[in-house]
């Protein structure tokens, strides 16, 4: 086919046009910010991204309602500022995005803290304890993180384990599965000698198939959850912080954490 | 914990199943529709429609379905232009079927052969006659296979709305999962269900095109 002469000024009277357009659009957000506490007051509903994937933090029960430790912190924000809890059920890759694109106010889904995260959203105090470790089959010699050298370990992308492992065990073989359960079914199925999660994910795992070979070999921290947020709200910040730490001071934090964990929440970093 | 019954593990997935068809319907209508009228601009219209039409099919073949789900549902509200999922879904579900169906479609067009058309336009006949009376008929044989083998991709490819909060059976299967810690069982429902979806229709396709044969 030929080309035509017009075709490059065609080209770049469409970029224009786009370029105008999406500016304008993305000029409308930017007045938002810092009105998020007043939004959610006005409208009488906190919107909250939770995980139904996760237990015991976030998971469903036969009805598919979802129930946990994070949907009962939520319920707690939200009868502290006297509104109705909405429930956005949300996966541990797009929990954020959620929070961006102001389709949640909250993302309350054991998300711990990372320097990339705290780039792009704010965080409250901390609300619960999560151990994270890897597991493995008793019989696998594996004491310490040098030990793990050359073994494979799966563990879920963009975790805070996938992070620690990335750190604190270099020399293991990661695979990175996009759920928690993809993690835990490739260790089950043999495709990984080891896997990273949780240590209350794998006593629930436990408790539901006592036969499961399942030990635990390396402690990879304790990186407790927080609440996230959209940054440059700093009036909801501090009212979600003060909610936390009257929860905190009058024990009902303790007493969700001993429900859903069966352990106090004990000492959380602010 | 609760326990899940085998009932209600068949329900849930059996209630996700709506989404999965609902949304497999969404994209063969809309897409359907949408791609035809692509056809026949493509086939009609000037020089530039016909390169802005390949420059359309390009875009939505080339790029994965998951992050045109995840651009309109996220990346515009992030511009303040709010979408629901199922607005979101509606859209690129038919964009991406449209642009995937414009191609085979023309292509079964243009598998006639030159002289088809020359033989119909000998007999004065215009050129929503030519293709009604002679090049459809034949292109329609031809294009039953490809068009079916793309629907049944649409089905498994509804799976990808997960991503935008759609629990529909493949993202059931998850959260079932993570509850019951039984991966094993409940993927393999989930694919037999698929199965079942998808198998009829490819049956359907094959008894058409002999009954079309004949």
């Amino acid at each position: 086919m030929k080309a035509r002469l017009c075709k490059p000024m065609r080209k770049t009277l469409v970029a224009a046009g786009l370029f105008a357009g999406l500016s304008a659009l993305f000029c409308s957000t930017l007045t938002q910010a810092g009105e998020a506490l007043d939004h959610i007051i006005k409208s009488k509903e906190l919107r909250v991204a939770v995980p139904v994937d996760y237990p015991p933090y976030g998971y469903v029960g036969p009805d598919m309602v979802p129930q946990g430790l994070d949907i009962d912190v939520a319920n707690l924000m939200a009868k502290q500022l006297g509104v109705k809890l909405q429930l956005v059920p949300v996966t541990a890759p797009n929990r954020v995005a959620y929070l961006q694109s102001g389709k949640a106010d909250f993302t309350i889904s054991s998300l711990g803290k990372t320097p990339e995260r705290e780039k792009v959203i704010d965080y409250s105090i901390a609300y619960s304890p999560f151990f994270d470790a890897v597991f493995g089959k008793t019989a696998l010699p594996v004491k310490t993180m040098a030990d793990m050298a050359g073994k494979t370990v799966s563990v879920t992308r963009g975790s805070m384990q996938d992070r620690e492992l990335t750190d604190m065990a270099p020399e293991a073989i990661t695979k990175r599965f996009e759920d928690n359960n993809s993690s835990i079914s490739a260790f089950l199925s043999g495709q990984t000698q080891m896997v990273a999660i949780g240590t209350t994910v794998a006593a629930a795992l436990k408790q539901k198939n006592p036969n499961m070979d399942i030990a635990l070999k390396v402690v990879l921290s304790n990186a407790p959850n927080y609440i996230g947020m959209n940054k440059n709200e700093p009036e909801l910040r501090n009212k979600v912080n003060e909610i936390i730490r009257q929860a905190k001071a009058d024990g009902t934090l303790d007493a969700i954490s001993q429900k859903w964990l069966g352990a106090p929440a004990g000492e959380l970093p602010e | 914990m609760y326990e899940f019954t085998l009932w209600d593990i068949a329900r849930n997935l059996l209630l996700a199943m709506r989404w999965t068809v609902g949304l497999s319907l969404i994209a063969f209508i809309g897409g359907g529709l949408l791609g035809a009228l692509l056809v026949v601009l493509r086939l009609t219209g000037t020089r530039f429609l016909r390169r802005l039409i390949m420059l359309y099919v390009q875009v939505f073949q080339g790029t994965p379905l998951l992050l045109q789900l995840f651009l309109v549902y996220f990346g515009l509200s992030m511009f303040g232009l709010e979408t629901t999922a199922l607005v979101a879904a509606s859209i690129c579900l038919t964009l991406y079927a449209s642009a995937y169906l414009s191609e085979i479609w023309r292509g079964c067009v243009e598998s006639i052969d030159n002289g088809q058309w020359e033989a119909a336009s000998s007999l004065a006949l215009s050129f929503s006659e030519q293709m009604r009376y002679v090049i459809l008929p034949q292109a329609l044989r031809a294009g039953i296979a490809p068009t079916v083998g793309f629907m049944v991709q649409v089905v498994k490819a509804t799976a990808l709305t997960s991503v935008i909060g759609f629990v529909e059976m493949t993202r059931a299967g998850q959260i079932i999962t993570n509850a019951t810690f039984q991966p094993f069982f409940i993927y393999g429902s989930v694919a037999l269900m698929y199965f079942a979806l998808c198998f009829p229709l490819s049956l359907y396709s094959r008894r058409l095109e002999h009954s079309l044969r004949r």
